[in-house]
């Protein structure tokens, strides 16, 4: 028999493990992604009522998120105030929520730090698109094209997940592309656009997070039994 | 049946220096603590094999100043690289026997 530390498999094995660990943030809890998706629903509703409560009533008809549209440059610079807020406190609530449940599986996998090199380098690589996009669609707002801030979200969104998922795990990057997706549909119908923007920074974190959850943390009652 | 053990890279026979080999062919550049974090191991212990390999020219050691800190990095060198890849290919060979 060959000495243990001379088995092929077992060295390649544990190669290939380095590799995966030293170049990626796998330890990125799928609950993350539901808590987002959670924190993402409730503010789109908290928008919807406050944009009905603002235009609901009015001449225009009950249409809160489209009247939003048709705003005078000063209208718009009134309800800003409250939709940057709102915008702040969801990226701070989704982000402490996803935070938690990453500190907690990193934890349980037995490292000694969440904010490992691969973790800056993700962070970094979210960073900068989401940045990019976040000035973009503020500048979209106010320059009367109300209609492209959602799709620009949806699309900047899709698109800074698409570049970080070289970092983490592999579900990321269709994670990104549902929402650019999502993103490019909302220009098609921008009366959806509130709708688009739920189902895509809501559903769409629930869902892939769920199924992040199910494929690497469920705890299973049998273990694997490999080498 | 016999085992091509020797096509098998000495410098590669302690498993700290293939992990170390490993790291560094997946990312390009590496600090020393990001590399002891990602091996668990303690600095003495990763400065003897990093240094083995720096001696075999496998790996390249940048030393900067970050401010008043030292900052050194690593990347593998090319030979390093193929050294790697032919290493990881004899293992490969051996297990299909």
């Amino acid at each position: 028999m060959k000495p243990a530390a001379q088995d092929p498999l077992a060295q390649l094995t544990e190669i290939r493990a380095i590799m995966e660990r030293s170049s990626r943030f796998l330890s990125l809890s799928g609950l993350s992604g539901v808590g987002a998706g959670v924190v993402a629903l409730a503010g789109t509703v908290v928008a919807h009522y406050y944009l009905l409560q603002e235009y609901g009533s009015q001449e225009y008809g009950a249409q809160g998120y489209t009247r939003l549209f048709q705003t005078t440059e000063a209208e718009r610079l009134a309800a800003l105030p409250f939709l940057m807020g709102l915008a702040l406190a969801m990226i701070a609530a989704a982000l402490l929520v996803a935070a938690i449940f990453t500190l907690r599986r990193t934890r349980r996998d037995g490292l000694r730090s969440m904010w490992t090199a691969p973790a800056r380098r993700l962070a970094i690589a979210l960073l900068i698109p989401l940045v990019a996009g976040g000035l973009f669609c503020l500048k979209l707002y106010l320059s009367n094209a109300v209609e492209l801030v959602v799709p620009g979200l949806l699309v900047f969104y899709g698109l800074a997940l698409l570049n970080g998922s070289k970092y983490t795990l592999d579900e990321i990057k269709y994670l990104g592309l549902t929402q650019i997706a999502l993103g490019l549909l909302a220009l098609l119908v921008p009366g959806y656009g509130l709708l688009l923007f739920g189902l895509g920074f809501g559903l769409g974190h629930i869902g892939y997070g769920l199924l992040m959850y199910n494929r690497y943390e469920r705890p299973t009652g049998t273990k694997l039994t490999a080498s | 049946m016999k085992y091509a053990i020797h096509t098998l890279n000495k410098a590669f026979d302690h498993r700290v220096r293939l992990g170390v080999m490993a790291v560094l062919l997946a990312n390009e550049s590496v600090s020393f603590n990001d590399l002891k974090e990602s091996l668990d191991l303690t600095d003495g212990n990763l400065a003897s094999h990093v240094a083995a390999l720096e001696k075999a020219g496998y790996v390249e050691v940048t030393k900067q100043f970050i401010g008043k800190k030292p900052n050194t990095t690593y990347a593998a060198s090319a030979e390093g690289k193929l050294a790697f890849q032919e290493h990881l290919a004899a293992l490969e060979k051996l297990l299909r026997g």
